[in-house]
């Protein structure tokens, strides 16, 4: 037998778990957004819950099945479903669907200023906010994730093999480039100045590419995949998930290469599964494999609170209202917080 | 891990078109059984099935970038097991259908190699369903056909309500050639009780050591050297441990695309415990699984399914480890 300290679950409460609420839900979160000072949470049961701060939380059936996917569309909630369902909801809770697509999953969804997309299989549709016929952008393989850049000019699309880059031109029509690597690539973002494009892969690691000569790099050493990645500040650190510490990688200047990440240590050496930045911080909250939550200035270690304590279950959303003033915290049993961050 | 939740078996069910795959699903998804099973099928499956709990799939193998060339994987499961896991309602097990011509490969060692499915569900047993009256002519013709037989745990022989006695009997040696330790269940129109195929637990390395497979019977003459055959060995001699890692891990590396499947139990020296590993091409699952019984003589049994295995001096190789 040996005595390991880290079995036992801190059986304090956070002064956040304290002041907040909490909720065992029993259902996978799967996802959250923040709508202004709302979260929308979804559940792999279909519903979503949404938080605004002193009132009760509202509870709305959505879907059939699982929420697989969320994002924001101006007021309004994206939403797309195992069910076939791509919906709009209103924080009032009128639900309108945009399309259904039967026994196809709908796997991605986003949003730039009113023109919607989501991915189904193999194709993204595009619904133009003035159209209501979508426009069809075809793919050779099974979508992996899609994102808008910062200005909603270019529509990046991960798949086996790389990512497809979709643009109007000035006649209007879709034109497509290519960024090839092996593979099958997840999760993509651009960086916030649209000089990187990174994406999560099914082997334990990020390739970026660095648009305006294709230059393409990967960043490694991770002991499991990377699921959940965000850029802090202007471009200044990708934080990602996927070790026992938070790796930061450095965007200033000429970008990662050749250089070391800050690695973010956490007590109990579990999984980070999730991060979500700060916004206008270089700071990032942390999701562990065990539920527990941290929220980390990068260029400080020392400066780490915790936020949540173990609950067991590895957090798979965290989110934090627009005014900055209260988060979201979700794992895969449903374990959920809703706290506002300051002291009164 | 601290995640101690059931690990969700996964049966795969292959066979080829028309061998009563759909026919078997049917089954699984309307029979009164209590359970919760959620079937994903290949939209260019023989019909359409409608259900709440049936998904569409197409079949996308691509390769990893670990070094390993055989290692191909199917991207579509990892992201249908993983939206399946957030379910509100706990499945009993899932089906994966595979169309008939598809290789069966790449979906069991999508549970090898990754790693959020292998936390969350198990590959539970490869069920090849055939055709009694056809399946002859499909193995010389097709060499899927050969290939599923290779890799099934179960097989069902089905349709023997049509087809002669004598000819059942040539049927079942020509499966055996090619694999000796599935389990062969004859039935008409699939009707074998459900519990004969699924949750077998077939890839769990303590089954190896519960089904004895008939190792005498495979004898080794074979038409044409692309066939599907297996080739086992047996030593009462125990084997000399690094000789073996060594011969067996350069076999796996240079010969995985041939080899299909390989199972065995080892008798090692100077070691108590016996050794059981099972591999699907190069990739290997092996442990120790505690002591030898005491009433049992220890020997080492191997075997290999696959292709070209004359061309690889098996026995040569195994003849060397042998530490005396």
């Amino acid at each position: 037998m040996t005595t390991d300290l880290n079995q036992f679950p801190q059986l304090d409460k956070t002064k956040f778990e304290q002041r907040g609420i909490q909720l065992e839900i029993g259902v996978p979160v799967t996802c959250a957004v923040s709508i202004g000072n709302n979260i929308a949470a979804g559940f792999g049961d279909g519903t979503i819950r949404i938080f605004s701060s002193g009132e009760k939380h509202k509870t709305l059936k959505v879907h059939k099945g699982v929420i697989l996917c969320m994002a924001k569309d101006g007021d309004n909630i994206l939403t797309g479903g195992d069910d076939g369902y791509f919906l709009k909801i209103s924080l009032n809770g009128e639900i309108n669907e945009i399309t259904n697509f039967g026994s196809r999953w709908v796997d991605h969804v986003a949003a730039h200023n009113g023109n919607l997309v989501c991915s189904s299989g193999k194709v993204v549709y595009y619904w133009d906010k003035n159209k209501k016929e979508p426009k069809s952008l075809n793919h050779d393989s099974t979508i992996g994730g899609l994102v808008f850049d910062a200005k909603g000019r270019r529509l990046a699309v991960s798949r086996y093999g790389g990512v497809t880059i979709w643009k109007k031109d000035y006649s209007n029509k879709w034109k497509s480039t290519k960024l090839d690597w092996k593979g099958s690539h997840n999760k993509v973002s651009f960086s916030p100045d649209g000089k990187y494009l990174v994406t999560s892969m099914q082997e334990n690691v990020l390739r970026c590419w660095r648009l305006k000569d294709k230059l393409d790099f990967a960043m490694s050493g991770y002991g499991s995949k990377v699921k959940s990645f965000a850029f802090i500040g202007d471009t200044s650190y990708l934080a990602t998930s996927g070790s026992t510490d938070a790796i930061c990688w450095p965007f200033d200047g000429e970008g990662p290469m050749g250089r070391k990440p800050i690695c973010l240590p956490y007590i109990g050496n579990k999984q980070v599964t999730f991060i979500e930045p700060f916004p206008d911080e270089k700071a990032i909250f942390a999701g562990l494999s065990d539920g527990s939550v941290f929220l980390s200035q990068i260029e400080n270690e020392n400066n780490t609170i915790i936020i949540r304590s173990f609950t067991g279950s590895e957090v798979s959303a965290i989110a934090m209202t627009d005014d900055k003033s209260s988060i979201f915290i979700g794992d895969m049993n449903g374990n959920t917080l809703w706290t506002s961050i300051w002291d009164q | 891990m601290t995640e101690t939740n059931k690990q969700v078996p996964v049966t795969v069910l292959t066979g080829f078109l028309g061998a009563g795959k759909t026919t078997l699903l049917n089954r699984i998804l309307t029979e009164q059984h209590g359970q919760k099973y959620a079937v994903i099928v290949n939209e260019f499956g023989e019909q359409g099935i409608d259900n709440d709990l049936v998904v569409d799939a197409d079949e996308e193998v691509f390769e990893m970038n670990n070094g390993c060339i055989c290692c191909t994987v199917r991207g579509d499961l990892i992201r249908i097991l993983s939206g399946l896991m957030k379910r509100a309602d706990k499945l009993d097990a899932i089906i994966v259908e595979t169309t008939g011509l598809a290789d069966p490969a790449p979906v069991a060692q999508t549970f090898f190699v990754d790693q959020d499915v292998a936390n969350k569900t198990k590959l539970d047993a490869i069920v090849t369903v055939a055709d009694a009256v056809h399946l002859s002519s499909q193995i010389e013709d097709h060499h899927e056909a050969e290939e599923q037989i290779a890799f099934g745990d179960v097989i069902l022989l089905n349709k023997i309500d049509l087809v002669k006695d004598e000819n059942i009997d040539v049927v079942t040696k020509r499966i055996r050639k090619i694999n000796p330790f599935a389990k062969i269940i004859k039935t008409t129109k699939c009707g074998a009780p459900l519990k004969e195929i699924l949750n077998l637990d077939a890839f769990s390395l303590k089954r190896i050591l519960e089904v004895e497979p008939d190792f005498l019977e495979s004898d080794h003459d074979h038409e044409h050297d692309d066939d599907v055959t297996s080739l086992s060995f047996v030593s009462d001699t125990p084997l000399d441990m690094e000789k073996f890692q060594n011969w067996f891990g350069k076999l796996l590396q240079t010969k995985g695309q041939d080899i299909m499947r390989t199972k065995g139990i080892l008798d090692f020296k100077g070691e108590n415990d016996r050794y059981v590993f099972q591999g699907v091409h190069m990739l290997m699952d092996a442990s120790p699984m505690g002591k030898w019984p005491e009433n049992k003589e220890r020997s080492s049994r191997l075997v290999f399914i696959g292709r070209n295995l004359d061309t690889m001096n098996l026995k040569e190789g195994f003849e060397a480890c042998k530490s005396e």
